[in-house]
């Protein structure tokens, strides 16, 4: 015989002391409680993702100016340097090699330096 | 019907409505096991929808099994985080004749034989008969829910239900 089963009795007395209890009135309260939490946290979600996308949209143009300008000026720098070297190339390849020794020489200080 | 682990799993997919069946369906338990632990409608009450919020936030961890067992774990864990707001100076000590949580205010509602008779028990036989007969929780659940040894919640069920019956005949012949 299980143990349980000695006490049958007296866990449907239990039972029958729980049901008298009206459920209608907790069951809401605490769905209340549960919807409550769930709107202010929606809210809270809602307030954060406005913030910060107004943060990101105020910041917005800096970026895109900085980074059109970037492009651009990435662009033309490349583009100079290839009608340099192309000029110096064709006038005296020994100028590339110079250029070339001064450019890493220069990278390499600038690689070693930390500030 | 629609089995407590579907709701729970709709529950946890944020459904509120399957969560609100799920609190209808086992309230009266919950409720009832408040009250026995606390002897208090007002604090048991207080502890049981606790219970029920702590649920809603933990429905995703429920693995499947009773839920009844589930629900009742975190009340009894509910009742013993608010009973050491009450009183941080007291641990449960289940060898202890007294009864620790604040009884001080009769409930106008607890005129039962059977609440009356549960209170006068010891905490832990009181725990235990709680747990196990009332909420209807296996020894091995109510074992895992309080951290004591299976065998001593099997001791302090026989001796709590011997105690009630007991009580229960002492109160019926006066």
């Amino acid at each position: 015989m299980r143990d349980e089963d000695t006490y049958a009795d007296l866990t449907a007395l239990f039972s029958a002391e729980d049901r008298e209890q009206e459920a209608k009135p907790f069951v809401d309260q605490v769905m209340g409680r549960i919807r409550a939490q769930a709107r202010i946290r929606k809210l809270l979600l809602v307030v954060t993702g406005v913030g910060g996308a107004l943060l990101a949209a105020s910041q917005l143009p800096k970026l895109l100016a900085d980074t059109v300008g970037l492009d651009a000026s990435l662009t033309t720098s490349i583009i100079q340097v290839q009608t340099d070297a192309s000029a110096l190339a064709s006038a005296n390849p020994l100028w590339l090699g110079i250029a070339a020794i001064v450019g890493l020489s220069l990278l390499a200080v600038a690689a070693m330096e930390r500030t | 019907m629609r089995t407590d682990p579907d709701l729970a799993a709709d529950a946890a997919r944020g459904s509120d409505t399957a969560f609100a069946e799920l609190v209808r369906r086992h309230q009266a338990r919950v409720r009832g096991m408040s009250r026995r632990l606390t002897g208090s409608a007002s604090d048991g009450d207080d502890i049981a929808q606790a219970t029920f919020l702590t649920a809603w936030q933990k429905i995703a961890t429920y693995a499947g099994g009773t839920f009844s067992a589930w629900i009742c774990m975190i009340c009894y864990r509910e009742f013993l985080q608010v009973r050491r707001r009450q009183r941080p100076e007291i641990e449960l000590d289940e060898t202890a004749e007294i009864i620790p949580f604040d009884r001080s205010v009769p409930d106008a509602g607890d005129k039962l034989d059977l609440s009356r008779a549960l209170a006068k028990l010891p905490e832990a036989q009181r725990i235990c008969v709680t747990l196990c007969v009332a909420a209807g929780l296996s020894h091995r659940e109510a074992a895992e829910a309080t951290g004591w040894p299976l065998g001593t919640i099997k001791s302090h069920v026989n001796r709590g239900v011997a105690a009630l019956r007991k009580h229960l005949a002492a109160d019926q012949v006066a």
